[in-house]
């Protein structure tokens, strides 16, 4: 019996090894991740076209991409992905702040007081939205001062929680507030719980263009905040931020120079000038040799990126495409298009120079 | 026999003393208590700890406010939570109260003679008990938004009752100007005075009660507390000037106005809770009805009561000594498992209390508060319980 | 009434024939007899068989529609794997497959040692391996797939009869049968992560979907009785020091919801402990639910009468001797009835993980299947498959519970 109790504690002590291994947090946030072999990437899972759970158990959406580009980067391997979920808002700095993941994208605004406040630093944004009002086209609602007394779901812990709030102050109407999860409260507006549905105009526009009935729903033309939404980092760890940052503008630049995954083999073998050969890391006849690299991050991150997911442009089309139609124009931001085209086509994307 | 014995014993080393190893083995857990405790306090980041975040303001407004008004652009974040902590309460009551009758009437239907209905009361058991909580309030919510008509196609009853995805709407007694323009708090007034003639018809129905057991010449003691009860409700009423009106409900565009509307937020929440504890009473009251002598029954029958004077005037009251204790635990239950409102868009405290959080940081200062909210209704809830328990049961003398 | 007393016409009296004489009726007549006893007693009681019969009328009439008409299954049916195991590795399934077979083999195994297959169980057994294989082979996956379910009840079955013909006429065979049993249901859980997760299986984190909830659940009930037996025994100690913290301790758990203590899990005990996340969660759900059984063992070392204490004392065992030979295994007896109720507590607490966690169980993957656009009207289904998953799996638990009660002799002396 003795032996038996000794067997029995020891296949619980292996069992615990087996569930706690690896994971020893020395170095920066980079070489945790090369160690683990693993990125964990914080993403929604319930918004269509942005990111979510396909019936494989896989994860997929406009934010996945940067993932995968991500992971291509630093681990070489763009499957090398974990996904886990952050689709409640209310926890999601959370789950960045305790590590449980190394990124979050996940359609989350930069604002000052989350940066100030939050143990959250935003990398380069990677869409440029604000936030919108959707209703059904014969509510009879043309703008938010139509809406007294209106019953608005509002997904709780974010920004647009609040500007709805502020909005209807400075317009002196109230309104009849239902928060919670960005698809709970989507769901109570399709099925009419809900007169109004507020959220990011793209998060609205995914919601409504997937829809069969699409066509019963408009997003009104009022456009009452700015929402940059980017991939957050934890605070002061500023290689792992670098390495995010510029692997989004990377994949912008991408596009501006007609850097594709389909030829980016080829104008890395030969690059046709000086600012292609430095993106991708190779050398360039009669120039220098570039080496813009990290410490654990060698100078091909951003052609491995490409490689993985194609550039800015290709992941849109690919992802969200025809359901939310790149506008190319700085009006479009007051509409259901969006703005998120390069600067030099009338958009707003703009990548710094890498050099 | 005692000679037997060694003339003296040899003292007991210290080691080998009862009341020495109790002090030394408590010293020692206290010792590793308190580092184990110390440990926890240094790795918790208590430099910022303090509660003046919650005199901020909210910046967020809470839904499925009734009989509060509080919007949370002006209001601090204190005042939001506790505008959560009456959404939770409300709930809790509501729920209480249902499902003790559900637990009841399912819990003595399962001793029924009649074979079908003990086997639905049986089924209703097994079924509630056996599913997840959270699984049957999302259920109740998914039937109230994909089962209910639209608010343009509300079904009417009577043009009284109007049911629609945005909730029940019920007639409901408002303050009222009344007769000759009395002002809104003489509806409280007139509450005042139902409740002191609710107090004298008890106190007169006890002397009545009291007279027939002497007399053995029966009183009507029912009858006269509830004509006594009903000549004050009237009279105060024509005093006071109508000051409470009953208001029909209506709709105005997307929404109810007048009336009380019965959110489906609140309704999937409380009707959750009512299904799942009202079948772990209806088998706390099974077990103490089969705890009780099958005499208890005999009897009854034998001195000729009928099946339901049976139940409410031997079996029940004599149950109730075992089935309080259990049943609190249940209304306990109920209190810590309103917190499952977080699934339904019902703004509930533990809600409100994520969202400060989310805005705020200080998640320990939350918790705390959390806990102590939550321990304050269970201790009310207990004591309400006890108090009960101790006029109600019988008492073996 | 005496038997001399004249039959009054106007009473309708049942007369029953002789005790013999009944048996042997034809089943027709008992038929008709148990008929009138159970459904139509009276006035009173045949009104309530009615009412009985419309509700029934109107449930079945109700679900059939639902179930066979108005409802649209694919969205169970396009989502198997999601709800089954979500974002754990396909190329890992055979992790499953192979704890799926040792633990039904476990069930045999322990249905053969202590108690029996009864048609009942045979029954449920079916209906549960048609319902699995009519699932997979709904909605066009491969037929295959289902056959790891059926090779896992072959092995339940394996493991009753290897146990219900192995020779036990011996009492030491059958102690020795016993211990081995035992062992290993003790160690079904380090033995069934193992297989999950060691070798290059990935990471707890990697658990979700309806695994998860298999793997939570034990995990706590197994943590929370290693946390509640010293708990009680703590409690009821006459150290005051001790009682008085392991009272402390209860009274706190017991005082927040599970929620209140999963935002602990996330939002406050990284910085005690740090770890995964899902590592926190069943450190709670092990804490939450000890608290719990403390109680209910509590409850039953007062019940204990105090000569077996003093008796104890009286045969010279010291303290610990006299707990762990004597008073223990009373106890835990005893209190059998509410801790398998406090097990299944905790079964259908795991689906709490997903309302603040990012942990997704079956619940949380079945939101995500109605986040699938071509899904999104379809959540009365999915949640209804979801109750449905829960109820098999905590019956199963209540009817094993009361077969323990019987096979140990609890509430005997």
């Amino acid at each position: 019996m003795k032996r038996l109790t000794l067997l029995i504690l020891a296949l619980f002590a292996l069992a615990l090894a087996v569930a706690c291994e690896g994971d020893d947090e020395e170095g920066g946030t980079v070489a945790t991740i090369q160690d683990r072999g693993e990125l964990l990437c914080g993403v929604k899972q319930t918004q269509p076209l942005f990111g979510f759970k396909e019936a494989d158990g896989s994860v997929v959406g406009f934010d996945i991409e940067f993932c995968k580009a991500i992971a291509a980067a630093v681990l070489k391997n763009a499957n090398a992905v974990e996904y886990v979920d952050a689709s409640d808002a209310s926890t999601r700095f959370e789950l960045l702040a305790d590590e449980t993941i190394d990124v979050l994208i996940r359609t989350t605004t930069i604002t000052a007081s989350r940066d100030r406040e939050l143990e959250v630093d935003f990398a380069q944004t990677t869409f440029y939205t604000g936030q919108g009002f959707a209703v059904r086209k014969d509510s009879g609602y043309d703008t938010t001062s139509d809406m007294a007394e209106a019953t608005i779901c509002v997904q709780t812990g974010t920004t647009t929680e609040q500007n709805v709030a502020d909005h209807f102050t400075d317009i002196g109407l109230t309104y009849d507030p239902k928060g919670g999860l960005s698809a709970d409260v989507a769901d109570a507006f399709f099925s009419g719980r809900c007169d109004v549905l507020t959220a990011d105009a793209s998060d609205l526009a995914s919601r409504i263009a997937v829809r069969p009935d699409a066509a019963d729903y408009k997003i009104l033309p009022q456009i009452i905040s700015k929402e940059p939404l980017a991939p957050g980092v934890r605070d002061n760890e500023s290689e792992w931020k670098d390495v995010v940052n510029w692997v989004v503008h990377g994949l912008i630049a991408a596009e501006e120079l007609g850097i594709t995954q389909a030829n980016v083999a080829g104008m890395a073998a030969n690059p046709p000038g000086t600012e292609i050969a430095r993106l991708l890391g190779v050398p360039f006849e009669g120039g220098s040799v570039s080496t813009l690299g990290f410490d654990s991050v060698d100078a091909q991150f951003i052609q491995r990126a490409i490689a993985a997911v194609g550039n800015y442009g290709e992941i849109y089309a690919r992802t969200i495409g025809d359901n939310i139609p790149r506008a190319c124009t700085l009006n479009a931001l007051a509409i259901d298009k969006s703005v998120d085209c390069p600067a030099g086509e009338g958009g707003i994307l703009y990548a710094l120079p890498y050099r | 026999m005692a000679t037997a014995l060694p003339p003296e014993a040899a003292p007991v080393p210290l080691i080998h003393r009862r009341r020495f190893r109790d002090f030394a083995t408590q010293g020692v857990y206290v010792a590793i208590t308190a580092l184990v405790f110390a440990y926890v306090l240094v790795s918790l980041d208590l430099r910022e700890f303090g509660f003046t975040f919650l005199n901020e303001p909210a910046a967020f407004n809470v839904a499925n406010q009734w009989l509060v008004d509080v919007d949370g652009v002006t209001n601090s974040r204190i005042t939001m939570y506790m505008v959560g902590v009456w959404s939770s309460v409300r709930a809790v009551m509501v729920a209480i109260a249902l499902s003790t009758i559900v637990g009841v009437v399912v819990g003595v239907a399962r001793l029924s003679n009649n074979w079908l209905i003990a086997r639905l009361a049986m089924l209703f058991v097994e079924i509630f008990r056996n599913t997840p909580l959270l699984v049957q309030v999302v259920l109740v919510y998914s039937v109230f938004l994909v089962g209910m008509p639209l608010i343009e196609n509300v079904i009417s009853i009577g043009d009284i009752v109007f049911v629609s995805n945005r909730g029940v709407a019920i007639p409901w007694p408002v303050p009222n100007s009344g007769l000759w323009g009395a002002p809104h708090w003489f509806a409280g007034l007139w509450v005042l005075a139902l409740l002191i003639s609710a107090v004298v018809a008890m106190r007169a129905r006890a002397r009545r009660q009291e007279l027939e057991r002497e007399t053995g010449v029966s009183q009507n003691a029912n009858r006269r507390a509830l004509i006594l009860f009903a000549a004050g409700a009237v009279i105060s009423y024509v005093v006071l000037g109508a000051p409470v009106w009953i208001d029909a409900p209506i709709v105005s565009g997307t929404h109810y106005a007048e009336g009380m509307t019965i959110e489906p937020e609140f309704a999937a929440l409380v009707i959750g809770l009512t299904l799942y504890t009202g079948s772990f009473i209806a088998e706390v009251v099974r077990a103490g009805i089969q705890a009780l002598p099958r005499g208890q029954t005999e009897a009854a029958n034998a001195v000729g009561l009928s099946a339901y004077q049976r139940l409410t005037l031997v079996i029940l009251p004599q149950a109730l000594r075992q089935i309080i204790p259990s049943v609190t635990n249940q209304y306990l239950n109920v209190n810590k498992n309103s917190s499952l409102a977080y699934a339904v868009l019902y703004d509930d405290l533990f809600r409100v209390a994520t969202i400060v959080q989310n805005k705020a940081g200080h998640a320990l200062e939350m918790f705390f508060v959390i806990i102590v909210t939550y321990m304050a209704i269970s201790f009310l809830l207990s004591a309400v319980m006890n108090f009960f328990n101790s006029r109600v049961t019988v008492h073996e003398v | 009434m005496a038997a001399g007393m004249p039959a009054q016409p106007q009473q309708r009296r049942i007369v029953l024939p002789p005790h013999r004489q009944r048996a042997g009726r034809p089943w027709s007549v008992k038929a008709r007899e148990w008929v009138r006893r159970n459904l139509f007693p009276s006035r009173s009681g045949t009104i309530l068989t009615f009412v009985a019969l419309a509700i029934i009328g109107v449930l079945l009439a109700g679900m059939i529609w639902f179930v066979f008409i108005d409802a649209d299954w694919r969205v169970i049916t396009a989502n198997r794997w999601l709800l089954f195991a979500g974002a754990f590795p396909r190329e890992e399934a055979w992790r499953l497959w192979v704890s799926m077979a040792f633990v039904f083999t476990l069930i045999g195994l322990t249905y053969g040692t202590w108690s029996s297959l009864g048609g009942k169980d045979h029954f449920f057994i079916a209906v549960a391996g048609v319902f699995v294989v009519f699932l997979m082979a709904h909605g066009g996956a491969a037929l295959w797939s289902s056959l790891w379910f059926v090779v896992a009840i072959g092995m339940l079955y394996a493991g009753y009869y290897a146990t219900v013909w192995m020779p036990r006429e011996t009492s030491a065979r059958r102690t020795l049968q016993v211990r081995i049993v035992g062992g290993l249901l003790i160690a079904a859980l380090p033995i069934a992560l193992m297989l999950l997760l060691a070798f290059g299986g990935g990471q707890m984190r990697r658990l979700d979907g309806f695994v998860l909830n298999l793997v939570l659940a034990p995990v706590g009930i197994a943590g929370g009785l290693v946390v509640a037996i010293p708990l009680a025994i703590g409690r009821a100690s006459s150290m005051k020091a001790i009682s008085w913290t392991c009272t402390t301790y209860i009274e706190v758990v017991r005082g927040a919801p599970l929620l209140g203590w999963l935002f602990v899990a996330l939002f406050i005990l990284d910085d005690v402990f740090p770890g995964e996340l899902i590592v926190r969660a069943m450190v709670v759900m092990a804490v939450f639910t000890g608290a719990y059984m403390a109680e209910s063992i509590r409850g039953a070392l007062q019940a204990l009468p105090r000569g077996q204490y003093e008796a104890a004392h009286s045969v010279g065992l010291t303290r610990l001797q006299a707990l762990r030979l004597i008073i223990l295994p009373q106890a835990l007896r005893i209190s059998i009835p509410p801790i398998v109720g406090q097990a299944i507590a905790i079964w259908k607490d795991t689906t709490l993980v997903t309302v603040i966690l990012p942990l997704r169980e079956l619940k949380g993957n079945a939101d995500a299947a109605i986040a699938q656009f071509e899904f999104t009207p379809f959540r009365l289904e999915a949640y209804v498959f979801v109750a449905l998953v829960f109820w098999a799996v905590a019956f199963m638990m209540s009817r094993i519970s009361q077969r323990l009660e019987r096979t140990l002799g609890v509430g005997e002396r």
